[in-house]
């Protein structure tokens, strides 16, 4: 069935000129392929090409998250079928740069505009003077939280865990049950890892500069912690667990189901997509802290465009992935920050007024960005490693399975360190 | 693996007697020629798209390839490792217990409704064979989101129930519900015409003879179908061996309950799509193709006197 699959799609796929031949200099206009999801992403492609007359691009959406993946790996490795750029959440980088399937695009003066990111940005996508892809935006995490179901209630914001707990109690007994603090997904590995990534965990230890060495950690104490914490919470029915990205998920968050999520910074473009009936009610505040008065912060999603080896211009490949969300372009910026709710990595555009000052209609006036972009700067390093399609998929299905079969949620954690460490052993990594 | 059953490329030319002058040669050579002309769309066909696939899918999983070191030629490595892969067996097990309870249900509500049909000679009849064959023109995936959305525990219909019906303990008959929704009708349209295939004096004569309607239906209708019933169990067999499309659309619903190592054949997409496991993804499809071939075998083999297809 697979290989079947693969075939086909190896048989059908459009070329896009996959050979190894030097790229001559093109003549005429070159049209560039793309495939990214963010929503909106229509009107920038718009806006390029109506800027643009020796560059055009050519934009499909090929499906969200692993969606795309899926089809990327099969062009990858058929050969053929895949586009010149292509949209990658940061912790896929290091998968597909591993198979030497992405561009360096250092060559092509993508460290020229290194100074316009944040150093932990640029250190997702590049290895020394090698860049592998250009920041777009990301997922700082923060606390969003209906305000009407607070006032309603009595409760106040919190600023811990502990308090968090707490106003969870609180909200169960006043609304009788039938709201809950927040849901936790379980089907969604970012989450999971932004929350470890706030409590200062480091599952895996990688450089692609020194790629088959991996150091594992996925159940380190900071990690334990985490889920300890969250087995509590759902375990006494202060959070829920329905999956994210469902019907259900949505319909909660804009019923009076869930009175906070725990959302990135491009949250709110999808909760406006798909619960928007609750428009105006909710707010967002900092994501509580494990310490009183610490400002420790997580990272859930963001992505870069990389360019990939089946690029036919390698060069003019890459100044469409620099320019499209580039410092310079805030026309696109306009679009994807009013329009698509990006949370943008480039500097310039993320400080400038007109973000940092921007009062959103969604979040009843409020300038939901003097929250987000302080959250964004105190973001921790944290690497991903070449396999984090197997890892999250080790993260959802055991966490998962603790949940319907009411087990240890730690232990969970320990079974999906276990397979980690033989699935990287299996691929030849040499594992500490 | 999809099975395509082939008959021996039916040979035109074996008929006629085998000596012959110089001019029946010819005639014979040209017959035989015509045949393979007629046969030859089919067999490009079949050879495209089924065997060449087949023998690359085989050919991979002869090797095995790991991110750090590339490929080797492992042998029969990735087969053995399947057939000790915990997950593997897992998947198995859940689509034979799957099957064994689906397969009876569904058969029997489509053969009930066509006998049913089949007796009933109104207006009402025709609306009804056409409504229950209406599932079936649904593509299994947009039915399987319409499932999804009735099972919803906030928009769902059946919220009022209190049932989660994609935990642990019921996503298996969820999605037996699902299936069976999508194929009794057409099982049931592959009855209904071969019960009009029977001939109508046999029922008169077991009515002169003091048969009611139930036993006409039970006694002379059913046994006298059993071919077709045999050909649609053998081919909803050969679906759940397959199991794949309906547990893959529902698994974001539950990551928990419906697991990527859910079926056989979905963990094999992920394998390979997910986790780059091209060559171990590979062997489990082999063996999945075998499991289905061999578990048709038996079937036909066990139902042969009455499958018609000794």
């Amino acid at each position: 069935m697979a290989a079947v699959a693969a075939t086909a799609l190896a048989l059908t796929g459009c070329s896009s000129g996959g050979d190894d031949k030097p790229a001559e200099k093109p003549t005429g206009t070159v049209t560039v392929k793309v495939w990214a999801w963010y929503p909106e992403f229509k009107a920038v492609v718009d806006q390029f090409n109506a800027t643009h007359t020796d560059v055009k691009i050519e934009w499909t959406n090929a499906g969200t998250g692993q969606d795309q993946y899926t089809k990327l790996q099969t062009a990858l490795k058929a050969g053929k079928g895949a586009p010149d750029v292509v949209m990658l959440e940061l912790q896929e980088i290091p998968t597909f740069a591993l198979t030497k399937h992405l561009v360096d695009l250092g060559k092509y003066g993508a460290n020229d505009v290194k100074g316009d990111y944040a150093g932990w940005a640029w250190s997702q996508v590049s290895s020394g003077d090698q860049v592998y892809a250009i920041p777009v935006d990301a997922g700082p995490m923060a606390m969003m939280y209906r305000d009407d179901i607070f006032k309603k209630y009595n409760l106040t914001v919190p600023t811990t865990w502990d308090e968090y707990k707490a106003q969870a109690e609180k909200l169960k007994a006043a609304s009788g049950g039938k709201s809950f603090m927040t849901d936790f997904g379980a089907n969604d590995g970012g989450f999971m890892t932004g929350l470890f990534w706030q409590a200062g965990a480091k599952p895996y230890a990688y450089d692609i500069a020194n790629p088959s060495s991996i150091g594992v950690n996925v159940n380190s104490a900071e990690a334990k912690k985490v889920f300890e914490y969250w087995e509590g919470m759902v375990n006494n029915g202060l959070a829920d667990t329905t999956a994210f990205h469902t019907t259900d998920f949505y319909n909660g968050l804009g019923s009076e189901k869930y009175a906070t999520y725990l959302a990135a910074g491009w949250g709110p473009g999808y909760i406006q997509a798909n619960a928007g009936g609750a428009a105006g009610k909710w707010k967002v505040a900092p994501l509580p802290q494990w310490t009183a008065g610490a400002n420790a912060q997580g990272d859930w999603g963001g992505s870069s465009f990389a360019v990939t080896d089946q690029a036919q211009y390698p060069d003019i490949a890459a100044k469409v992935a620099i320019e499209i969300f580039g410092a310079k372009n805030t026309e696109a910026w306009k679009i994807g920050i009013d329009k698509a709710f990006l949370f943008p990595t480039v500097t310039p555009v993320l400080e400038s007024d007109a973000f940092t000052g921007k009062t959103y209609d969604f979040f009843g006036g409020q300038k939901v960005n003097e929250v987000f972009v302080p959250a964004y700067s105190a973001i921790g390093e944290l690497d991903w490693s070449p396999f984090n399609s197997y890892n999250f998929n080790q993260l959802t299905t055991n966490l998962g399975q603790a949940i319907e079969k009411k087990t240890s949620w730690t232990a969970a954690l320990d079974t999906a360190q276990e397979n980690i460490k033989t699935y990287a052993t299996q691929q030849g990594f040499k594992v500490q | 693996m999809t099975e395509v059953k082939t008959s021996p490329a039916a040979a035109p030319a074996a008929a006629g007697p085998s000596a012959g002058t110089g001019t029946r040669r010819a005639a014979r050579v040209k017959e035989a020629a015509t045949g393979w002309l007629f046969v030859l769309p089919f067999a490009v066909l079949l050879i495209a798209f089924l065997l060449l696939p087949m023998a690359y899918a085989f050919k991979i999983s002869l090797y095995r390839s790991t991110l750090i070191e590339g490929e080797v030629f492992a042998w029969f490595d990735n087969y053995k490792q399947a057939i000790d892969d915990p997950l593997v067996r897992e998947g198995v097990v859940r689509v034979l217990i799957f099957g064994l309870l689906q397969t009876p249900v569904m058969i029997g509500l489509a053969l009930v409704a066509a006998l049913l049909i089949d007796a009933a000679t109104s207006r009402f009849s025709r609306f009804f064979r056409l409504a229950a064959f209406v599932p079936y023109a649904v593509p299994v995936v947009i039915g399987t989101l319409m499932w999804g959305f009735l099972y919803s525990d906030s928009v769902g219909p059946f919220a009022w129930t209190g049932i989660d019906f994609t935990s642990t303990g019921t996503v298996l008959a969820s999605l037996g519900n699902i299936v069976t929704w999508q194929w009794a009708g057409y099982n049931m349209i592959v009855l209904y015409a071969a019960l009009q295939g029977l001939p109508r004096e046999t029922y008169e004569s077991a009515r002169i003879d003091g048969a009611s309607e139930v036993q006409i239906a039970l006694r002379i209708k059913t046994p006298m179908i059993s071919s077709a019933l045999v050909l649609a169990t053998l081919f909803t067999i050969m679906g759940t061996l397959q199991f794949f499309t309906e547990p893959l659309i529902l698994q974001p619903l539950n990551p928990g309950a419906i697991t990527t190592h859910y079926t056989p054949n979905i963990y094999a997409y992920q394998q390979a799509f997910s986790f780059q496991q091209y060559n171990y993804s590979a062997a489990i499809s082999f063996l999945l193709g075998a499991v289905v071939f061999v578990g048709s075998y038996i079937f036909l083999f066990a139902t042969r006197k009455r499958s018609a297809l000794q």
